[in-house]
């Protein structure tokens, strides 16, 4: 079952796109396409799992933060 | 190969990863992500001076995809608008499956090239992709079934580990191809003496491919190109083209490092002569 957070959105901010993106509700952006099968639960993934804002947001009860990137690089 | 290669003349090969699976362009707009955007890009990093195009594959909506038929599709892309270049698939997949791993080999014709990832590295706060020994050696026994040349790479020094294991475990066509990677998080720390003493390590003969994300791309490559390396450049790796501002195209990142090289007095490396310098024809 996908994050309760996700939404599929076409446009946010400056942003624009032509096919609808996954938007994340609590940290109010775009992510990114390795993050969207966790915010799916693709692959085994799990958003209460493996998302550290999801589960910010279960910690606190809200107000969850998505200032922290993948900081690991790219994915060659 | 080592400073040795810069000395003698050997060209450089300069790959760009044009998508990469992690950000997209919600983190530059111009990063390309259908079929058809990759295969332009390819086209114009071919004429920029690119011998080898790492690719991803994405749904229509940016998401990773890892299906045959989606790589299938780029492939295409690829052949149709660009002239020799060699495509080189990822491997890569941050908790998809292993079986799933695999699908990118499937293409006919197969990738001339693939990665393969030589170990585990952290991913977001709660996730690690694993890339187990088996994991590894089962994609390298496929890609020697279909005759494609891995690219090895290593994250970190004790990937370099792992690299030689994976050739005391296995039989690896001269000459082994390993990107030295550098950056945040798992992967080595990006400093100069790091990169010294990761060419210093490898298996002797061993080509080597160079890394840096973000803003180390550049002088990772620079340091590459001198020091007897070849190059990788793109948008998977570094969104930008100097501090604050967007790169506008791969093209624009291949055409940096291109300058470089010939400034430095390395000639890049055409396909064919890329062909030649990998083992890619038998
Ligand atoms: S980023 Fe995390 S919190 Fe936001 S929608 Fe995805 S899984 Fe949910």
């Amino acid at each position: 079952m996908a994050c309760p957070y996700l939404a599929y959105r076409t446009q946010a901010g400056d942003a624009q796109f032509d096919e609808p993106r996954a938007y994340c509700t609590v940290a109010d952006r775009f992510v990114q396409a390795m993050r969207a099968d966790i915010c799916n639960d693709r692959y085994g993934l799990a958003h209460d799992e493996h998302c550290e804002i999801y589960l910010g947001c279960a910690d606190d009860g809200g107000g969850g933060t998505d200032q922290r990137r993948d900081r690991s690089g790219g994915n060659p | 190969m080592s400073y040795e290669a810069f000395l003698a003349d050997e060209p450089v090969i300069v790959t760009a990863a044009l998508t990469g699976g992690v950000h997209g362009k919600e983190a530059n707009p111009n990063l390309p992500e259908t079929p058809e955007e990759i295969g332009q890009a390819a086209a114009a990093v071919e004429d920029a001076g690119a011998s080898v195009v790492h690719l991803h594959a994405r749904r229509p909506n940016g998401e990773r995809s890892f299906e045959t038929d989606r790589f299938q599709e780029i492939d295409d892309a690829v052949r149709r608008h660009a002239d020799d270049v060699i495509v080189q698939h990822s491997t890569g997949g941050t908790g998809a499956p292993a079986d799933v791993r695999h699908l990118p080999l499937r293409t006919d014709p197969p990738p001339e090239m693939a990665s393969l990832d030589m170990g585990p590295l952290n991913r977001y706060d709660h996730l690690t992709s694993e890339n187990s020994r088996a994991l590894i050696d089962s994609l390298h026994a496929e890609m020697v079934d279909r005759g494609i040349k891995p690219e090895l790479e290593v994250f970190n020094d004790g990937h370099l580990n792992e690299l030689y294991g994976l050739c005391e475990r296995r039989d690896l066509a001269d000459p082994v191809y390993a990107t030295l990677i550098f950056g945040p998080g798992t992967l080595s720390r990006p400093r100069p003496r790091n990169l010294l003493n990761a060419i210093d390590s490898l298996p002797d003969d061993a080509a080597f491919n160079t890394i840096g994300f973000g803003r180390h791309q550049l002088p990772f490559a620079t340091m590459g190109i001198l020091f007897g390396g070849h190059v990788r450049v793109g948008l998977e790796d570094n969104v930008y083209y100097r501090r604050g501002e967007l790169a506008e195209s791969n093209a624009q990142l291949v055409e940096r490092v291109v300058r470089v090289a010939r400034e430095l007095g390395r000639e890049v490396a055409s396909p064919s002569q890329a062909r030649d310098l990998l083992g890619l024809r038998e």
